[in-house]
């Protein structure tokens, strides 16, 4: 290990410093950090009717969303659901172009919190990089020490949450507490602290370069009405440094005084520049940083802006283009479509299996009997009154079970029941149908098919 | 003048470019894979059918799930960006066929 660096497997990226920079967008990007994070923090301990409002109970297999119950059998809301939103994506990002990158994705939120951390215990951007180029000192250790301790306590709270969506987080806050909670548990929560610490701590915007695949197609989604952050090179070129009394005109030079504080600000290393370049999360440090520029200089804002390619080339910008129009309609068609089935979802679930080790039965009295294993599930939050009957094959009924049947609320019921007929009517394989029925005034009722089997004629 | 340590130096090497998108990638697919995996299967039942007295808690059996999905992934994946990074580069004579 002579030459450390040939030793290594991976040439180590230099490490980027962002400067930190005030501004409209830092402070837009603050409070989208604050509400999404608190939003995350905060919703797992909020309860509702009894019960945690948000909780993807999985031991349970049941998910609470405020005042609805879903059940494994609902997994086409939650599919329907994954669609909109990824539908969505691609629609704000046809509109206003990678907002989500640069506001709203995790990646970004929990790399501002962790940058604030930094800042808090090493601080500003030069001052880092000297404390990273000096020797170890008591200074070093203290500073470097502390951001390790901010970081890892809030990486252990941020596993802990994120467990918390899954098991009630009461228990489980008390349970780690106490060291009684479950193995699966601790590892969950400290496989997701590890994950936001190294994500948000040390990988930062590299995971949006190199591993992000959204980053790669949004540009599929893009087109020249789309919004994105653009330095206004015919206002800004030719490129120069002046002092504030020349007048940039006579000296032939543009608006941009080459202070490379949009380069420094940017968390992806890029020069804006350069024209629009795929790791540009859009975050708007550069916008922040040339604005408080051009008000030194007393030139107007914008050399750096949100725009659009058809307004930098003195075109018209079209919000409503059939890219919009498309995404639109068929966002507002799953939307709608999702809506109105749960809006008619019954809440009762009906299985029928039939007994798979007899085919059927001869009982004395000229009677066929088939049996069936039955699994009533009330969806409903209260204990409801179920009916169950058979029909399908003429004077077929149903033995062993009783006229109301009452299953707790969110419970499931199995129960084997015998269905009978006449021998005259029952012949080879027959379709029937099971039909549970609740008795009350809510016409709920699920029908579930199945066979009833009878000598061949 | 733009400062040392940004433009073009702090890019990733290709290996570690590999390593965690192959890493990451897998991860995302295996989430999806379980989610609607176990959707459609309780674990607790996967274990009963499998030996009648083998009584699997579902907290092992998501996350036994989930590292199966997971190590598949990473193994389809690795092998892809291995042969893509590796294939033979086609000849200049034959290149702008």
């Amino acid at each position: 290990m002579s030459d450390p660096k040939s030793a290594s497997m991976y040439e180590s990226a230099k490490k980027i410093y962002p400067r930190e920079m005030g501004g409209r967008f830092a402070d837009l990007s603050k409070l989208a950090t604050v509400s999404l994070l608190g939003l995350f923090y905060l919703v797992p301990w909020l309860m509702w009717d009894g019960h945690q409002a948000i909780l993807f109970d999985l031991p349970a297999r049941k998910f609470y969303l405020i005042g609805l119950t879903l059940w494994p059998q609902d997994f086409p809301y939650l599919a329907l659901l994954l669609v909109i939103a990824a539908l969505s994506l691609f629609f704000f990002t046809a509109l206003a172009g990678r907002l989500w990158c640069g506001f709203a994705c995790p990646q970004t939120v929990w790399t501002e919190a962790f940058i604030w951390m930094e800042q808090l215990t090493e601080g500003k951007r030069s001052q880092r990089m000297k404390l990273d180029k000096a020797p170890w000192s008591w200074n070093k250790i203290r500073r470097k020490g502390s951001k390790q301790f901010l970081w890892i306590t809030f990486s252990l709270w941020t596993g802990l949450t994120f467990v918390g969506f899954f098991t009630p987080i009461r228990e489980l806050g008390l349970e780690l507490m106490t060291l009684s909670a479950g193995g699966w548990a601790w590892f969950w929560a400290l496989f997701y602290g590890f994950a936001t610490y190294g994500n948000a701590g040390y990988m930062r915007e590299q995971v949006c370069k190199y591993m992000c695949p959204y980053a790669r197609f949004q540009s599929a989604m893009f087109d020249k009405d789309t919004l994105i952050i653009s330095y206004d090179e015919k206002r800004g070129d030719p490129r120069g440094r002046r002092k504030r009394s020349v007048d940039p005109k006579e000296a032939g030079l543009g608006d941009c005084i080459d202070c490379t504080l949009c380069v420094q600000v940017c968390p992806t290393g890029i020069d804006i520049r350069d024209g629009l370049q795929y790791e540009c999360i859009a975050c708007a440090a550069c916008i922040d940083a040339c604005d408080s520029v051009m008000d030194k200089m007393n030139y107007p804002r914008g050399l750096v802006r949100f725009t659009t390619e058809h307004a930098m080339q003195n075109e018209q910008t079209h919000v409503i283009r059939p890219r919009m129009m498309v995404y639109g309609a068929l966002l507002t068609l799953l939307i709608v479509s999702l809506v109105t089935s749960m809006a008619l979802r019954t809440p009762i679930i009906l299985d029928v299996i039939r007994d798979r080790n007899s085919l059927y039965r001869e009982l004395p009295d000229d009677m066929i009997e088939n049996i069936y294993t039955i699994k009533l599930i009330n969806q409903s939050n209260d204990a409801r009154e179920f009916k169950l009957t058979v029909e399908g094959v003429e004077g077929i009924h149903l033995d062993g079970i009783g006229d109301a049947i009452l299953v707790d609320g969110g419970g499931v019921l199995s129960v084997p029941v015998r269905a009978r007929a006449q021998r005259d009517h029952a012949f080879g394989v027959m379709k029937i149908n099971f039909i549970a029925e609740a008795l009350d005034d809510s016409g709920d009722r699920r029908v579930e098919d199945s066979r009833f089997l009878g000598p061949t004629p | 003048m733009v400062g040392e340590e940004y433009r073009g130096t702090k890019q990733w090497s290709r290996n570690k470019q590999a390593v965690f998108t192959v890493l990451w990638i897998s991860f995302l697919c295996a989430a999806v894979g379980t989610m609607v995996f176990f959707a459609l299967f309780d674990p607790a039942d996967i274990g009963s059918a499998y030996d009648e007295d083998l009584q699997l808690d579902r907290d092992a059996g998501y996350a036994a799930g989930f590292f199966f999905f997971w190590v598949f992934s990473v193994a389809c994946s690795a092998i892809t960006a291995f042969l893509v990074r590796t294939a033979p580069k086609r000849d200049a004579a034959h290149r702008d066929e």
